[in-house]
């Protein structure tokens, strides 16, 4: 199998950026129906993922029916967690093992042979999920919110820089996912590995706990991650936790990592393509 | 004959309806699904009525899902019957499932026994285990496997990166280890070449000599004709034809293609075509060839032998033997309906 | 009785022979060992940093909870190690791959059951068991022989749920012709429920987790056993026979699907 070679950087005729362009819109539909065919399954990982948040719900309400702490009071506490759970359904794990199965699979020979970019198209596929994702998310939070009597309205001094920094969950959650999907090409395991990142990613973005909660080193080691951007910034600024220059500061980290790690990708991809090696049989 | 026989495997009726549900696409078909059911019936095996003795080595046949693979599974405990009976060595299977297992070995043609991950002798040994084979019994039937489907190559390696021709000899081992008395063959020589092929019938002919009682399922007539002796013709879930072999062929296939090389070319074809009204006489590909094909109840060989003579000098000769195959593409194609091995239905000319 | 332990000795060949087939992917193992480790104990970090602001939630005190937790993972591990094979019965029964198990003199349920070896068992079973000590040694009780027995039977008990409820569930590929054991999964988070004192808990869920998927079974109520905590002891105590009713209703449901079974797919 010779290497795939990277795109070159020049810019491309007009015609044929159109043409690429019409080839994303249309895996991004393509993976849209696909979601459609698996509805099933899907739903069922929403639910799952519902599971969860609702034993978070419970177990915040229990833990502030004392007072606040840390900043948060109850309602927005339900806030937070709320806005956490959409942030982190989208790009679910269902786009991220679909990903990196076809990776093991050494299906991405087949993609490998489109003539298209393949992050670009994998950033197709995820839009076209995302759509999907994001609805059903929300609509969950909203009976969720019903139950527990209500969440609160944005906070109005920072909901300009909170419909940004929701609007930049996407790019930045695929990053994370896509770049971790990579590391297939040289891990090979990918269950484990993938286990044990959601763990970790959840622990740092913010959506186990809020920041605050943890301790001093932690909170410091994540303000240098990206993963704060893909719950606990969005949800900050939803509940009002985050003003003034912090809450740009983090808005701009978030969209600095999202370029980061799409360049990251980049290289890895380069680097993968190098050591492809496709799977007999 | 022989003496009356003890009957091995027995249906009554038997009958497999699947149902699928009747769903409209997408999960707005799915919800309504919820509130209106519907299905769809689709009748895989109509009523059939079965009775095998030991030591017959059976031939069932019909065209794709005409219900066959259905009967095996419902014989072999996999799936439950929806109505009707079934008795194997007298127990019903799918009551009886680890009974039965124990007494019957199945080869399914398009999926495997074996462990897929395990080398073929790690999956050998489970299979002795879980039927009690003693130690040196289980040597000597390797051996036996061995010699006739040279297993031994074959012990070390993975199942996952076995061929298609290994892996059927491995599972014929797999479903054999346990020397069961019936033994079910569903399509064993699909995809074969035809070295394998030779293997797993001399195979099977070995078994039927030991007494085995055989039912096997196949699309590859050949396989019948050198196996059994004994023909079951299925068609949509019902039994077209239940018989000796030998009597479907006089009976069904009146058919007879007597060629013959010549001596020198032949000028007249026309004299011999006078001299058999009844048959179409032809020239082969040279002139040296002549073929005739004749009705045999109509005509014998020796008439079309002794007309030739007449006008030619004959260097060697071949008579073709009527084919199962004709048989069965015509009950395919429905031209004939064949009774329970009595007189026959009439006959559509072709 | 001597066909019993002919049952179990051939148990035992089937999760050898997986386990065999897949030590060939050593890296593998240790990956999912520490990734389990890894996996579990951040669970547990996320406990710690909760009640360094609280010091109770709704009575419990952090090492209770830290009990009630290590009884899920420990719940987990042994149900990881010897019964993972469940989670492959959406594959097997929609694939066609049941077939070969139905041929074979051995029980199709335990068939499946031992088919596999999940490899993060041994990791959860390490951390489950090193929390479960350090709990037991921190919590308000008294230890003696009796509480130690009861401990130990609470925990084999509480694997039998997770592996009864495991079965049930995983049962579904009967039903839903999918290569994908999704509705099992998600019940199995809504299992993860029970990893907290299920008092907080709104009486809907509770009823949900207590009698419908008696999840609570696998954690709280034998925690509660051990620590002699108020009302839910009681319930606590008829863990085993919660336990032998999950099994029971796993295998029944499994008996009931094979008479269902159609062999499709190829």
């Amino acid at each position: 199998m010779t290497s795939a070679t990277v795109p070159a950087a020049a810019p491309l005729p007009a015609d044929t950026r159109m043409r690429r362009l019409r080839a994303y819109r249309r895996m991004a539909r393509t993976a849209l129906r696909s979601l459609m065919a698996y509805q099933t399954s899907f739903l069922f990982g929403m639910l799952a993922s519902a599971f969860a948040a609702l034993s978070m719900l419970y177990l915040w309400r229990s833990v502030l029916s004392s007072g606040s702490r840390h900043g948060f009071d109850w309602p927005q506490m339900k806030a937070y967690l709320l806005v956490a759970f959409v942030a982190g359904s989208l790009v679910s794990s269902y786009t991220d093992y679909r990903m990196a199965n076809r990776i093991r699979q050494g299906d991405v020979a087949l993609d490998l042979v489109r003539p298209v970019d393949y992050q670009w198209g994998r950033f197709a596929e995820s839009l076209g999920f995302v759509v999907y994702e994001a609805g059903t998310a929300v609509a969950v939070a909203l009976v969720a919110a019903l139950i527990f009597g209500g969440v609160p309205l944005p906070d109005p001094h920072t909901w300009g820089l909170f419909v940004v920094s929701a609007l930049l969950v996407f790019p930045l959650r695929f990053g994370i996912v896509y770049v971790s999907g990579l590391l297939v090409f040289w891990t090979q395991n990918y269950v484990g590995v993938q286990a044990a990142r959601i763990a970790l990613i959840t622990l740092f973005s913010g959506a186990l706990v809020p920041l605050v909660f943890l301790p001093e080193w932690m909170r410091v080691a994540s303000a240098y991650l990206p993963f704060a951007g893909m719950a606990s910034t969005p949800a900050l600024l939803y509940s009002g936790g985050l003003h003034g220059s912090a809450a740009t500061t983090a808005v701009a980290v978030q969209g600095v990592w999202s370029v980061v790690l799409w360049w990251l990708a980049r290289a890895m991809w380069a680097g993968a393509c190098r050591k492809l090696t496709v799977h007999g049989g | 004959m022989h003496a009356p026989q003890v009957t091995l495997i027995q249906t009554v009726g038997l009958r497999k309806v699947f149902r699928k549900p009747d769903k409209g696409p997408g999960i707005r078909g799915s919800l309504r699904h919820l509130v209106q059911r519907k299905f769809s019936d689709h009748v895989a095996v109509a009523g059939i009525d079965l009775n095998i003795a030991e030591g017959e080595a059976v031939a069932y046949v019909g065209p794709n899902g005409a219900g066959k693979s259905t009967t095996v599974k419902m014989l072999s405990g996999i799936l439950v019957p929806t109505s009707g009976q079934v008795f194997v060595d007298g127990l019903v299977p799918h009551r009886a499932r680890v009974e039965n297992a124990r007494r019957v070995g199945v080869v399914f043609g398009q999926r495997t026994q074996l462990w897929w991950d395990l080398p073929v002798r790690e999956s050998l040994e489970l299979l002795r285990d879980m039927h009690g084979v003693k130690g040196p019994r289980y040597q000597a039937r390797l051996e036996q496997l061995d010699s006739v489907l040279g297993l031994g190559e074959l012990l070390p390696k993975t199942a996952r990166k076995l061929s298609l021709g290994q892996r059927m000899r491995a599972d014929l081992a797999a479903a054999l280890i346990h020397e069961p008395r019936v033994v079910y063959l569903d399509e064993p020589t699909i995809g074969l070449d035809i070295s394998v092929k030779d293997r797993v019938r001399s195979f099977v002919r070995q078994l039927v000599a030991d007494g085995t009682t055989v039912l096997l399922t196949t699309h590859d007539l050949a396989d019948i004709e050198e196996l059994c002796q004994r023909i079951v013709i299925i068609d949509a879930g019902r039994v077209v034809y239940d018989g000796d072999l030998q009597t479907v062929k006089d009976l069904h296939v009146r058919e007879r293609t007597m060629s013959f090389e010549l001596a020198e070319a032949l000028t007249g074809v026309d004299r011999i075509a006078e001299r058999l009204p009844a048959a179409q006489v032809q020239l082969g590909s040279n002139d040296h060839e002549l073929t005739v094909t004749f009705d045999r109840i109509a005509l014998g060989a020796r008439e079309v032998l002794s007309a030739v003579l007449a006008e030619a000098e004959i260097v060697d000769m071949h008579i073709d033997e009527p084919a199962i195959e004709t048989v069965v593409r015509k009950v395919y194609a429905g031209e004939l309906r064949v009774g329970a091995g009595n007189a026959p239905a009439a006959e559509s000319t072709s | 009785m001597a066909e019993l332990r002919r049952k179990l000795w051939l148990y035992r060949r089937l999760l050898g022979a997986h386990v065999r087939a897949t030590l060939e992917y050593e890296a593998d193992f240790w990956i999912m060992s520490l990734s389990a480790v890894l996996v579990q104990g951040i669970g547990v970090v996320f406990l710690w940093a909760i009640f360094r602001s609280i010091p109770r939630i709704n009575g419990w005190q952090f090492w209770d909870v830290v009990l009630i937790y290590a009884l899920v993972v420990v719940a987990e591990g042994l149900s990881v190690l010897f019964a993972q094979g469940a989670w492959t019965m959406a594959v097997t029964v929609n694939l066609g791959q049941l077939d070969a198990l139905l041929v074979r003199p051995y029980p199709p349920v335990l068939q499946v059951l031992g088919s596999q070896v999940g490899m993060n068992g041994l990791g959860n079973l390490v951390l489950g068991g090193a929390l479960l000590f350090a709990a037991t040694s921190h919590v308000d009780v008294v230890w003696n022989a009796g509480r130690l027995a009861l401990t130990v039977l609470l925990v084999i008990s509480a694997a039998g749920v997770k592996v009864g409820l495991n079965l049930l569930t995983n049962c579904a590929a009967f039903w839903l012709r999918s290569p994908y054991s999704m509705f099992a999964f998600s019940m199995h988070s809504l299992g993860e429920l029970a990893r907290f004192p299920i008092t907080i808990y709104g009486l809907v869920v509770r009823i949900a987790i207590t009698a419908v998927l008696p999840y609570a079974f696998m954690s709280y109520f034998p925690a509660a056993a051990v620590l002699s905590a108020g009302t839910a002891r009681w319930l606590g105590l008829l863990t085993p026979a919660v336990a032998v009713y999950c099994l029971w209703l796993g295998v029944a449901v499994f008996r009931h699907g094979l008479s269902r079974y159609e062999s499709s797919g190829n």
